[in-house]
């Protein structure tokens, strides 16, 4: 410090465990934090066996910007998520049940500048500190440990008298700066909130990758849903995180000496519901086949993307479409009675009946009604895959006949004349007889 | 007098059949039809049963209309119209022929027969297809209550094309209707109509 400026003394210093507010207070010059920001410091007991990434990307749900501070600290800046979370109070508290669930019961405080709420937990105060007036007033209740310096600079200043923060603050800068280092000063300063401090923010991977070992081997297929939906929760926090959804994700199961069994899930719209992920990963597993005991499970994604909103009308009822409840639909038919089990059929324009029309993927989404003139004359509602020999033509002819010859071209040359028939149960059929008039009578279509 | 009849009346768990107001119905397209059913048409959000000898005999033509009511939603894009195991192949040309767009129809034919009471009553409660064609053979009573459940749920209606030997089973069905084909025409017999009485109509799709 160059100016010898005593510390601010305010009320409510040594209230600890309380939210410390002025309202409307003007700030002392020079002393509020650069940008106005507000950060949250959580400091675990131990290193945790995982990496603090786990725990990073956890807190990515509260805020975008998460810093680590190796080894067992993490830094996230909460400003502008206060509002969103109802007050610091209330979001350090879901913080800190957050940190419980996740087995890491931790220190947690709040201060204007990074380093002063590192130096916070470090001393074990978990204050919420929402001015940056007020830290030189808590100074006083900061051991030198919490600075996290080297031991002999520690012992160095205990031998001036220092025992506190706020005394090491009052020594000269000039001499200070020569005795610990400039280094060292710009720290404090930094703790201040005298000059700013850059940090590096976690970004998380970009895909998801998770493994998990099953504690008994699993010989069913619902022996692993508790595994699954652990890693599926895993992924939910994953996308989250960044506002996506995924359209495709693969579940490898682990055996002891056999290559893993590869579960690919492919969604034809990108979600990132779990229970609907579950769900489909439920049925594809229920049918595979476990050619060995499952060790441990893999979760891979694809790449996350956006997530599609759509606005509904605000007059229809719900009775138009809606592509989110159509493309789950499709998934979990699909996922049960197989990929080519479902689809759509579309109108082509041929002469030949069996070629007017072709299997296509079900549209999702709005597609533009197909034109297509009304047949002259009629055709059939039904139609049969292949023509079938009609044994002993049990029918008689109402309409016909209408010849179609088409198809020399592609070698599928087709000569018939076709006739409209009621059978004898009532059906009205669409019949054929190849030219030049064979004997045989052939059923292609059931009108319905 | 009638002070205790009106308040009988007037009691919540007394349900009285007829006279009581109907939930939205379809027109059928057929005036004799809708005449005899409760509501003047096809009841809606529902499950209905259609009990035919043999396919083919008329019955998709007498739901033709149904079909492209449900499909005319105004803006947007109409519901699917989901066929589960369709004894033959929706042909497209007909369909776009008829009126309906092909592009909206959604076919499931799974290779085994298994699953398919589970795909219906997927699709009912999806609330992605307004009407649902199941050609379902063994469904028992509990199934076919599911079935209903899902139908209000997904504000779907589901039809049932099940065998003419199932018509002494009892239904928890809205509407069940036999289909019998007489002469090239199509006689109905409303079996049983929620809030409405047996009936027999003659000679529709007279051709």
């Amino acid at each position: 410090m160059s100016e010898a400026r005593p510390a601010p003394t305010l009320p409510a210093t040594g209230v600890s465990r309380q939210t410390l507010r002025l309202a409307g207070r003007v700030g002392t010059p020079g002393a509020t934090s650069p940008a106005r920001e507000l950060w949250l410091a959580m400091q675990l007991p131990s290193i945790p066996a995982g990496g603090l990434e786990p725990l990073a990307r956890q807190a990515l749900r509260f805020t975008p910007r998460v810093s680590l501070e190796p080894p067992a600290a993490l830094l996230a800046e909460v400003r502008g998520s206060l509002r969103l979370f109802g007050g610091a109070a209330a979001l350090r508290q879901r913080v800190l049940a957050g940190l419980q669930a996740a087995g890491q019961p931790a220190r947690v405080a709040i201060a204007p500048t990074p380093r002063a709420a590192l130096w916070l937990v470090r001393a074990g105060q978990d204050h919420i500190v929402l001015h940056g007036d007020l830290l030189p007033g808590l100074a006083a209740q900061l051991p030198l440990s919490c600075l996290d310096w080297p031991a002999e600079t520690v012992a160095t200043l205990r031998r001036f008298g220092v025992r506190n923060v706020a005394e090491l603050v009052r020594l000269p800068r000039a001499g200070l700066a020569r005795r610990i280092g400039p280094d060292r000063l710009r720290e404090l300063d930094e703790g201040f909130g005298r000059c700013p401090q850059a940090r590096r923010h976690y970004t998380a991977p970009e895909r998801f990758t998770a493994e998990c070992e099953l504690p008994v081997p699993a010989v069913t297929a619902g022996a692993l849903a508790p595994g699954v939906s652990g890693l599926l929760a895993q992924l939910e926090v994953f996308l989250r995180v960044r506002a996506s959804g995924l359209d495709g994700l693969r579940l490898d199961l682990l055996h002891r000496g056999l290559p893993a069994t590869r579960i690919r899930l492919g969604l034809s719209r990108p979600s990132g519901n779990p229970q609907y992920l579950g769900e489909l990963l439920r049925e594809r597993l229920a049918r595979a086949a476990l050619p060995a005991p499952v060790m441990a499970l893999r979760l891979r994604s694809g790449v996350p993307l956006p997530l599609q909103w759509c606005s509904l009308g605000l007059f229809d009822r719900g009775h138009s479409a809606d592509p989110e409840a159509a493309a789950r639909l499709l998934e979990r038919l699909r996922a049960r009675l197989g990929q080519t089990a479902v689809f759509a059929v579309h109108a082509v324009p041929d002469h030949r009946p069996e070629r007017a029309w072709r299997v296509a993927e079900p549209a999702v989404a709005t597609v533009p009604a197909s034109h297509w003139p009304a047949a002259q004359p009629p055709r059939p509602l039904w139609m049969l895959a292949v023509p079938q020999r009609l044994a002993p033509p049990d029918f008689r002819l109402i309409a016909g006949p209408e010849r179609i010859e088409s198809g020399w071209w592609d070698g599928h040359d087709v000569r018939r004349d076709y006739y409209v028939a009621l059978a004898g149960d009532g059906a009205c059929l669409w019949v054929f007889r190849e030219r030049p008039p064979g004997q045989d009578w052939f059923l292609h279509g059931v009108f319905g | 007098m009638s002070d205790p009849l009106a308040a009988l009346l007037g009691h919540p768990g007394l349900w009285r059949g007829a006279g009581t107001e109907m939930a939205a119905a379809v027109p059928t397209g057929f005036r004799r039809l809708d005449e005899r059913l409760p509501g003047g048409g096809w009841p809606l959000d529902t499950v209905v049963e259609l009990l035919l000898p043999s396919s083919g005999i008329g019955e998709l033509e007498l739901l033709l209309p149904l079909l492209r009511s449900l499909s005319d939603v105004g803006s947007g894009a109409p519901r699917w119209i989901a066929w589960l195991n369709p004894p033959y192949l929706p042909y497209a040309p007909a369909l776009a022929g008829s009126g309906l767009d092909p592009g909206r129809m959604l076919v499931v034919r799974p290779r085994a027969g298994g699953g398919l009471p589970w795909a219906m009553e997927q699709a009912l409660r999806s609330g992605a297809c307004a009407a649902v064609l199941g050609w379902v053979n063994a469904i028992d009573d509990t199934a076919l209550r599911r079935l209903k459940l899902a139908a209000a749920e997904g504000r779907s209606l589901g039809l049932l094309f099940r065998p003419a030997q199932c018509r002494d089973e009892p239904s928890p069905a809205a509407l069940r209707l036999a289909l019998t084909a007489r002469d090239g025409s199509l006689d109905v017999e409303i079996l049983k109509s929620r809030g409405g009485v047996p009936a027999r109509v003659a000679g529709l799709l007279a051709r």
